[in-house]
């Protein structure tokens, strides 16, 4: 018998691609969108003979209601809607207090999987040496009130998730992508630098930044919902032979999207970022506290990110390689920088 | 001297605004705050967690009893201000509301009869009044270098396709959307308030309304002119323009013009000068305009003195003393249920003025609302 998927975020970034992924494998996929969503992309990015198994459920996450009817008849959920930008109080409004909705009303509506699409940046990298190896056994982060908005909420999700499966049943599986980049998205982000009006500052450069292209994650998300016997547990997506800022910057100029950019070495970003700290807390805040010592660990720390779970369990391996991967997206993408 | 002890600031409801709040209020030495509510209990957490504030709830009664807070901060949708407001004044407690102050005018007068009913304090988020850019147009004013005002020119650039834009457009069922006033409602009290703190005149005459730009199903643009005996207003509100606090005003001799953004004010006269001579002169003021507020906001900037809610600072700071000391309320009563009252007559006139000018499909070729052709045709 078919499987029926629910999926949210399905008109996103990540969410087209799972969509697509999930008809490929014969899953019917219903996707709750809000009415502003532009469903035509979606569309016509699924070939089609296949969207007679695709439908479209409108209502708002936080609609207890709409969540319910949404969920009539679905075996699997794949919660992928995220705030990605704003305040801290507007990324919770939009990401966990829906989040909670969706998964209390997932538990007790007996769903078979509910797969949470969290992020990589839950970890705190306290616990790790320098190059030291990040995998699914790293502890979350202590002291999420110290992180940008979007790690903050996704590690506050992520435990409302973990409370409502003890507590409720929720079968939960746990998604946790590296920074997700492809067509119509960045290949520079926060993990190579920060952009400064006209000007890039790379930070370090010579670190791994784990980076899984769209297609690839799309994939292992799709075999968290559909592989059996995997209920509770985590997985850490990110590509083979991973890039490096220098490597990013040198693929943009090697393609033609040179960026202007200067360097900040690896051993100064840490004592910088703690001087900007200092002088943000003794001027109460006239510049926004964006940067310490603990999110410039959290973020350009020299680690190594390990696959091999997700590899092993998932059976899954990413068929983009990097290189290509780097390739399309600049040579495709339409934004010069994304945060 | 004996010092007072600290003002006990709690906070009620825990969005966007209130991170404002809670930095500003951190900025004041006199108070502390001792816990946060929201309906949510994961926004509760997380500002808690991020201000260090040593106590979150759910529930707005337990934090009272257990918190005992002197003063309140009511930063929730505008819908509940009057009903929590009123609340909390029956439970002893001062009450700072974030604007707008109330649903319309009936409910402001409430909220300030139950005040004087309990004699309790009351403050509502009227925060540019204390910028420090506005007091210096204010002295400038008192110091007679424009001479009398006749005339207040207020705007605010709002994009619509922010964050905060994104989620009010995309959802029908959102607060604001249910405002009588919609989207202007609860932005438009910050320039209305810059109007009507120099002008005299209580019940200026109205012109103008509010149009709907193409794609849109509410409204999103809106100007209304004031008119009153001897001095006039004009607001502005565009989702067309780039974000910007404006204001302009126009005094006999002189004009101030004020960038709440760029702290930076630009004061012109009439030139001294005959002829050409006047045009060298105008430019060599501006000249030494610009270089007064490059001085200005690099001291500024060396004393750690930019901030963009200086002015939330300064009115807590003053709410707080008329609190503690009995100091004059910084926001007079009479002006908060005033202002209230301006924007009751102002969203009934722009409906009004709807019912009034609703173009047929005959006299307007193109019945879709696309901004620019409505306005040729109206």
């Amino acid at each position: 018998m078919s499987v029926t998927a629910l999926v949210t975020g399905g008109t996103g970034f990540l969410g087209r691609r799972l969509v697509s992924t999930l008809l490929q494998e014969d899953v019917r996929v219903r996707c709750l969108v809000r009415p502003t969503s532009d469903l035509e992309t979606l569309r016509n990015s699924i070939p089609r003979e296949r969207l007679s198994r695709l439908e479209f459920v409108q209502g708002d996450l936080s609609d207890r209601g709409a969540v319910e009817n949404a969920l009539s008849g679905v075996d699997v959920v794949y919660h992928l809607a995220a705030a990605l930008g704003g305040s801290c109080s507007t990324m919770f409004l939009n990401t966990v207090v829906p989040s909670r909705t969706l998964m209390e009303a997932a538990a007790v509506n007996g769903v078979h999987r509910f797969v949470l699409v969290s992020s990589l940046g839950v970890y705190g990298t306290g616990t790790l040496r320098r190059w030291g190896t990040l995998d699914e056994t790293t502890p979350v982060d202590p002291h999420p009130e110290q992180r940008d908005p979007y790690s903050f909420s996704k590690i506050r999700q992520e435990s409302v998730a973990w409370k409502l499966r003890e507590e409720l049943g929720l079968p939960l599986v746990v998604v946790r992508p590296g920074v997700i980049y492809g067509p119509g998205r960045s290949v520079l982000t926060s993990r190579v630098g920060l952009s400064l009006g006209p000007l890039f500052v790379r930070m370090g450069g010579g670190q791994s930044l784990p980076y899984t292209y769209v297609d690839n994650c799309a994939a292992a998300i799709c075999r968290a919902g559909l592989t059996p016997g995997i209920d509770g547990e985590i997985f850490n997506i990110v590509d083979e032979n991973l890039p490096t800022g220098r490597k990013v910057l040198k693929s943009l100029r090697r393609y033609g999207k040179a960026v202007r950019s200067f360097w900040v070495p690896r051993g100064l970003i840490s004592p910088l970022s703690a001087v900007y700290a200092w002088y943000s807390r003794w001027s109460e805040g006239q510049l926004p506290p964006v940067l310490s010592y603990y999110k410039s660990e959290a973020i350009w720390k020299p680690l190594r990110y390990s696959n091999l779970k997700a590899r092993q369990k998932l059976n899954w391996t990413p068929k983009i390689s990097t290189e290509e991967g780097l390739k399309r997206t600049i040579l495709g993408e339409t934004p010069a920088f994304s945060s | 001297m004996a010092s007072s002890p600290d003002i006990r600031v709690a906070l009620l409801g825990c969005g966007q605004i209130a991170d404002a709040h809670l930095q500003q209020i951190q900025r004041i030495r006199s108070a502390k705050v001792v816990g946060v509510c929201d309906v949510h209990e994961d926004l509760a957490w997380q500002a808690a967690a991020r201000f260090s504030v040593p106590r979150h709830f759910t529930s707005l009664q337990r934090m009272i009893e257990d918190t005992r807070p002197d003063v309140v901060h009511i930063t929730t949708p505008a819908q509940t201000h009057a009903p929590l407001a009123i609340e909390l004044l029956q439970a002893g407690c001062h009450v700072f509301v974030e604007k707008p102050f109330t649903m319309d005018a009936a409910e402001a007068r409430d909220v300030l009869r139950v005040a004087r009913q309990t004699q309790r304090r009351v403050c509502v988020g009227h925060d540019q009044l204390f910028d420090p850019a506005w007091l210096t147009c204010k002295l400038w004013i008192r110091q007679g270098r424009i001479g009398q005002v006749r005339h207040i020119e207020s705007i605010l650039g709002y994009p619509i396709n922010g964050t905060f834009g994104n989620l009010v457009a995309g959802n029908p069922q959102h607060w604001v959307r249910k405002l009588p006033g919609g989207l202007f409602q609860n932005t438009i009290s910050h320039p209305l308030y810059r109007i009507t703190d120099l002008m005299e005149e209580d019940q200026p005459q109205l012109q103008g309304g509010w149009r709907t730009r193409n794609g849109w199903n509410f409204p999103t643009e809106l100007n209304i002119s004031l008119h009153g005996t001897t001095q006039s207003g004009s607001l502005t509100f565009s989702t067309l323009l780039p974000p910007q606090r404006i204001t302009r005003v126009y005094g006999n001799t002189g004009l101030i013009d004020i960038d709440f953004d760029a702290q930076t004010l630009r004061l012109s006269s009439q030139p001294r000068l005959p002829g050409a001579f006047a045009k060298l002169e105008s430019a060599s003021r501006q000249f030494g305009n610009g270089l007064w507020n490059l001085q200005q906001n690099f001291w500024k900037f060396a004393r750690a003195e930019i901030h963009y809610f200086a002015g939330m600072k300064n009115l807590f700071a003053a709410f707080y003393d008329a609190i503690q000391h009995g100091t004059p309320l910084p926001i007079p009563p009479m002006e908060i249920e005033r202002v209230t009252w301006l924007m009751d007559r102002m969203f009934a006139h722009c409906r009004e003025a709807d019912r009034r000018f609703e173009p047929s499909a005959d006299e307007c070729p193109n019945p879709s609302l696309n901004f620019p052709e409505v306005s040729e045709c109206l």
